[in-house]
C-alpha cells in the first residue's frame, strides 16, 4: 500500500473508532461536544504510559482505555443531570477543560507536545476499528441496545418500561469513553506523538457531525458517516477553502434532504426485508407528543 | 418545559439576584482596594471586552430560548460583519464616502451579516418537518448552522484571506478618569449594546412581535393555534440575531482595530460561556454572563498569563453546569427539543 | 370488597401549583375484574393513572398493590411488581419496528446481564421474539413486524401499544382511553381481546369515554368529577346514579344518552 493510502486508512480507522465513540451515547440520546476531551485523555495516557517504558508496548492500550472509560464514568454523574442543549454544551466545556489543562501541565509537555516510544503499525489500527464495530454493532442487537433506542426516542415511557435509563446512561458514556480512548491511544502510537491544540472543539464539531450525519438510529450510520467524511474530502481533488464550503453545504443540503442522518431504521428494514412487504413510512407522524 | 419564560420576563426574586450582584461588586471592590489603579484599568478593559460578549450573548440566547436552537453561525455572522467592511475598503469601493468610508463599511457589514442569517433561516427551519420529539432532534438545526458556519468562513477566506487585517477608525479619542484610561469607542459601544439590549427588551414585553416570539418559546404548537404565524415570527428573530451579530462586530472592529476570517471564533465560544453562565434563555442573564466573563478573561490574563484563560472560563462554566445547571439567572432547564 | 381489592388507592391528594387535581379519592380494583375509570374531561383521571403507574409523585394518600405500598417505588421499579400501562396518546418509540417495540414491553423480566446482553436481533426464532410474535397474532395486528412503527395506521399503532403493556406479564394492566379513535369494527375486536386476555386472572382498569366499550367490558365502574369520587359500585349502576347524571348533564348530556342506549 502506498503511503497515501496508508495515512488515509490509519485517519479512517481512528475516526471510525472515535465516531463509535460518540454513537454509542447518541444513540440513547446523548449528544457529547467534548469527545476531543476523551481521546485526549486516552492519547495523554497511552503516550504516558509509553514513556514510562511499559512492556509489552501495546499494554498501553487498555490501559488508556480504562483510563478513559473511567472519566467517562465519573463525568457521567454532573453531565445527566443535564439535557438537550445544555449537555451538548456541559460536554463541550469538558472538551474544553481537557485542552486546558494538557496546555497547561508541563509533565504532558504542555504545548511542546509528547513523544510516544513504542510505534504501533496500521494493522493494529484495523484491529482496533474492526474490534469497535463489532462490539457496537453487538451492543445495538442485544436488549441493551433496544433500551438505549427506547431511551432516545422517549425516556418517559422507556422508565415505565422498566429501564433503569440512569445506569444506561452511566454504561454508555463509560463505554464511549472507553472507545473515544481507544481512538486516542491508536493515534498516540501510530503517529508518535501527541499535542493538546490536535484534540480541539472543531474535532469534536466533527466527529459529532460524522455521527449525526451518519445517523444515529443504526450501527450503520457512524460507519457511513466516516467513510463519507473520510473518503470524500480525499477524493475531492480541489483545493483548500473550496472543499469546506462544499463540505458545509452537503451538510447544510442532507439536513433538508435527510434530517435523520443517512442510513436511518427505515432504510435497513427495506434493505433487510423482502422490499414489496415493506410500506413506505412517511417521514411525518400523525399525532405530535405530546409532553 | 417553559425554559424560555425568562424571555422579557421580568427578572423574579430580585433580592437573590440583587444580592449575587452585590457579591461580584464587593470582590471587585475588595480586588481594585487591594490592587490599586492597575486592577481598576483591567476591570474597565474587562467591562467593554464584556460588552462584545454580552451582545453575542443576547443573540445566542434569544434563539435557544425561542426555538432551542443553538444557532453556530452566529460566530460567523460576527466575523463576516468585520471582514465584509474591511473588504469594502480594501478593494476600494467606498472613495464615495471620504472620512467615513469606516463606517459606511461597517453598516455594509452588517447588512451582509443580516442578510446571511436570513438565508441560514431559511435553511434550517423552513424545512424541518420531521416531528417525533426524540433525544436528538434539537440536533438537526444545530447541524445546519455547523454547515453554514463551514461554507461562511471558507468563502471569507476564499474571497478575502486567510490573513488577519488591521481596520483603522481616524478617530481615537481616550477619556481619563480618575487616572484610568477609557477608550471613547469603548464607552459608547457599552453604552451601545446596553441599549440595544434593553430596547430589545421592552420590544419582547410590550409588543405584539415579542408577545409572539413568548408564546413560541411557550410552545409552538399551541402558538400556531392562537394565530401566530409563526413562518413569519421566526424570520424576525433571524434578522435580531443577524443585527446583534453585526452591532458587536462593528463595536470590536472599532475597539480593537483588528478583523480576521477567524474572529468570530473566539467570541462566540466566550459568548456560549457567558449565555450558559447567566442562564440560557434568559437575557439578563446573558448580559451578566457577558460581564462576567469579559472581567475573568482580562483578570485571569493579568493574574495567570494568557494561556490560562480557556481553562479558568471553561473550568467556572463546568462547575455552573453541574452544580446549578440552570445558571444564576435562567428559569427551568432547557429539557427536549422543541418546535 | 377489600378482601379481593388487587390494587387500594386510599385518600390520595395532588394538586399542581395550587389547582386540586385529585382530591381525597379512595377506590379499589378487585382481583381479576375489569374496573373501568370514567369522568367528564378534566375529572382528573389521566392524573390518577400517573399517580398509580409513579410517572408523577403524589402529595398525601397511599396506593397499594395486594396489600404492598407501591407508592415510594419510582416508576421504573412499579413493572416489575406486576403494574403496566399505556397511554392516552400513543406513546411507542417512532425508530424502533412493531416487534421491537413489544420486546421492549419484556424488559421488565430480563433475569440478569447475560439476557440484556443476548442478541436479540440476530435470531429470528428467538424464544422472545417469538413470543412477541404470537401475542401480536392474538391481538389482530397484521403488519410486517420489522417495519417501523412511526408509519402504520393509528388504530393498528393504539393495539401494538396494548400488546406492548402485556408483554411484562402484568398482573395488573391500565390502559389509558384504549378505544379512543378506534372505529366500532376496532373497538369490538379490542374488547373481546381484552376479554380473552383477561380470563386467565389479570386484573384491568380502563380510562375510558366510550361508554358501549365499557359496558361491554367492565362490570364495575369508578367516576371522578373535578378530581373528587361520585360512583364507585356496578357499571349497570352509573347511569342512574343522581351524582353522575349531574356531572355529565351540564356539559355532556348527549354522552349520558349514549350511555343509556348502551345499557
Amino acid at each position: 500500500m502506498s503511503g497515501y493510502a496508508s495515512g488515509i486508512v490509519a485517519i479512517l480507522c481512528i475516526n471510525l473508532i472515535f465516531a463509535y465513540a460518540v454513537f454509542i451515547t447518541a444513540a440513547a440520546g446523548q449528544l457529547n461536544l467534548g469527545a476531543a476531551g476523551f481521546q485526549a485523555v486516552g492519547a495523554y495516557a497511552a503516550a504516558s504510559f509509553s514513556n514510562l517504558g511499559w512492556t509489552p508496548g501495546w499494554a498501553t492500550i487498555p490501559a488508556a482505555m480504562a483510563v478513559s472509560g473511567l472519566t467517562g464514568f465519573l463525568l457521567a454523574f454532573p453531565v445527566l443531570r443535564t439535557k438537550g442543549v445544555y449537555m451538548v454544551l456541559a460536554t463541550f466545556a469538558f472538551g474544553e477543560v481537557v485542552s486546558g489543562i494538557l496546555l497547561q501541565t508541563s509533565l504532558f509537555g504542555g504545548a511542546m507536545g509528547m513523544v510516544v516510544p513504542d510505534y504501533l503499525p496500521l494493522s493494529s489500527l484495523v484491529a482496533g476499528a474492526v474490534f469497535a464495530t463489532l462490539l457496537v454493532f453487538f451492543l445495538m442487537a442485544t436488549r441493551f441496545g433496544l433500551a438505549l433506542r427506547a431511551i432516545h426516542d422517549d425516556d418517559l415511557v422507556a422508565t415505565v418500561m422498566g429501564v433503569n435509563v440512569r445506569a444506561m446512561q452511566v454504561a454508555v458514556f463509560t463505554i464511549g469513553g472507553a472507545l473515544a480512548g481507544l481512538s486516542g491511544a491508536l493515534y498516540a502510537h501510530h503517529f508518535s506523538f501527541v499535542e493538546a491544540q490536535y484534540f480541539n472543539s472543531t474535532l469534536s464539531i466533527f466527529v459529532l457531525l460524522f455521527v449525526l450525519i451518519g445517523g444515529t438510529q443504526t450501527a450503520w450510520g457512524p460507519l457511513a458517516g466516516s467513510l463519507f467524511f473520510t473518503l470524500v474530502p480525499e477524493t475531492l481533488r480541489i483545493g483548500g477553502s473550496w472543499r469546506f464550503v462544499i463540505f458545509g453545504a452537503a451538510i447544510v443540503l442532507m439536513m433538508v434532504v435527510r434530517p435523520e442522518g443517512m442510513i436511518t431504521r427505515t432504510l435497513v428494514a427495506r434493505f433487510r426485508r423482502r422490499p414489496a412487504a415493506v410500506k413506505p413510512v412517511a417521514i411525518t407522524v400523525g399525532e405530535p407528543h405530546v409532553r | 418545559m417553559t425554559n424560555a419564560t425568562a424571555i422579557g420576563a421580568p427578572m423574579k426574586s430580585i433580592t437573590t439576584k440583587a444580592l449575587v450582584v452585590v457579591v461580584i461588586a464587593a470582590v471587585f471592590a475588595l480586588a481594585i482596594a487591594l490592587g490599586g489603579r492597575v486592577i481598576a484599568q483591567q476591570i474597565v478593559s474587562g467591562l467593554m471586552l464584556g460588552a462584545i460578549y454580552l451582545t453575542v450573548a443576547v443573540a445566542f440566547t434569544l434563539t435557544i430560548g425561542v426555538l432551542n436552537f443553538l444557532n453556530f453561525t452566529i460566530p460567523s455572522l460576527f466575523m463576516l460583519t468585520g471582514m465584509i467592511a474591511w473588504g469594502l475598503r480594501e478593494k476600494g469601493l467606498l472613495g464615495f464616502a471620504g472620512g467615513w468610508a469606516w463606517l459606511v463599511a461597517l453598516i455594509a457589514g452588517v447588512v451582509v451579516a443580516t442578510a446571511a442569517s436570513l438565508v441560514v433561516e431559511r435553511f434550517t427551519f423552513r424545512y424541518l418537518k420531521t416531528r417525533h420529539g426524540d433525544a436528538t432532534e434539537h440536533a438537526i438545526p444545530l447541524v445546519s448552522s455547523l454547515g453554514f458556519l463551514l461554507i461562511f468562513e471558507h468563502l471569507v477566506i476564499l474571497t478575502l484571506g486567510s490573513e488577519s487585517q488591521r481596520f483603522s477608525v481616524p478617530f481615537k479619542a481616550d477619556i481619563h478618569l480618575f487616572g484610568l484610561v477609557i477608550g471613547a469607542p469603548q464607552l459608547v459601544s457599552l453604552g451601545c449594546a446596553l441599549l440595544v439590549v434593553a430596547a430589545l427588551t421592552f420590544v419582547l414585553k410590550h409588543t405584539r412581535m415579542g408577545r409572539a416570539l413568548r408564546t413560541i418559546a411557550e410552545n409552538p404548537e399551541i402558538a400556531s393555534l392562537l394565530g401566530v404565524e409563526v413562518t413569519r415570527v421566526v424570520p424576525v428573530l433571524f434578522l435580531l440575531t443577524g443585527l446583534l451579530c453585526g452591532l458587536a462586530a462593528a463595536l470590536f472592529t472599532v475597539n480593537y482595530g483588528d478583523v480576521s476570517p477567524f474572529m468570530g471564533d473566539h467570541v462566540g465560544s466566550k459568548a456560549i460561556a457567558a449565555m450558559v453562565l447567566g442562564g440560557i434563555g434568559s437575557i439578563w442573564g446573558a448580559i451578566l454572563g457577558g460581564l462576567v466573563v469579559g472581567l475573568t478573561e482580562t483578570l485571569s490574563i493579568h493574574f495567570f498569563g494568557g494561556d490560562s484563560v480557556e481553562m479558568i472560563i471553561w473550568g467556572l462554566l463546568l462547575i455552573v453546569i453541574i452544580v446549578r445547571p440552570r445558571g444564576l439567572f435562567g428559569a427551568v432547564a432547557v429539557g427536549k427539543g422543541k418546535l | 370488597m377489600s378482601a379481593d381489592a388487587m390494587l387500594k388507592v386510599e385518600a390520595v391528594n395532588k394538586s399542581f401549583g395550587g389547582v386540586k387535581v385529585v382530591q381525597d379519592v379512595s377506590f379499589s380494583v378487585a382481583r381479576g375484574g375489569r374496573t373501568a375509570l370514567i369522568g367528564p374531561n378534566g375529572a382528573g383521571k389521566t392524573t390518577m393513572f400517573n399517580l398509580i403507574s409513579g410517572v408523577i409523585g403524589m402529595d398525601s394518600g397511599a396506593i397499594t398493590l395486594d396489600e404492598a405500598r407501591i407508592d415510594h417505588l419510582p416508576a421504573r421499579k412499579r413493572i416489575g411488581v406486576g403494574l403496566s400501562r399505556s397511554f392516552q396518546n400513543i406513546r411507542l418509540m417512532p425508530h424502533l419496528s412493531v416487534v421491537e417495540n413489544i420486546l421492549l414491553g419484556q424488559h421488565s423480566r430480563i433475569g440478569g446481564l447475560g439476557e440484556l446482553f443476548a442478541p436479540i436481533g440476530w435470531i429470528s426464532s428467538a424464544p422472545a421474539r417469538a413470543e412477541a410474535m404470537r401475542r401480536l397474532s392474538e391481538a389482530g395486528v397484521d403488519v410486517d413486524p420489522d417495519a417501523p412503527v412511526a408509519g402504520l395506521p393509528y388504530g393498528t399503532r393504539k393495539r401494538i401499544e396494548v400488546v406492548r403493556a402485556l408483554m411484562s406479564q402484568p398482573r395488573l394492566l391500565i390502559l389509558d382511553e384504549p378505544a379512543a379513535g378506534l372505529n366500532p369494527r376496532e373497538t369490538a375486536d379490542l374488547s373481546t381481546f381484552l376479554k380473552s386476555a383477561t380470563a386467565d386472572g389479570l386484573t384491568l382498569l380502563v380510562v375510558e369515554h366510550d361508554m358501549a366499550f365499557v359496558h361491554g367490558l367492565c362490570d364495575h365502574t369508578v367516576v371522578l368529577n373535578f378530581g373528587r369520587l361520585i360512583y364507585d359500585g356496578p357499571t349497570a349502576g352509573v347511569r342512574d346514579d343522581a351524582a353522575v347524571r349531574e356531572a355529565y348533564l351540564g356539559a355532556r348530556a348527549a354522552t349520558v344518552g349514549g350511555a343509556g342506549r348502551a345499557a
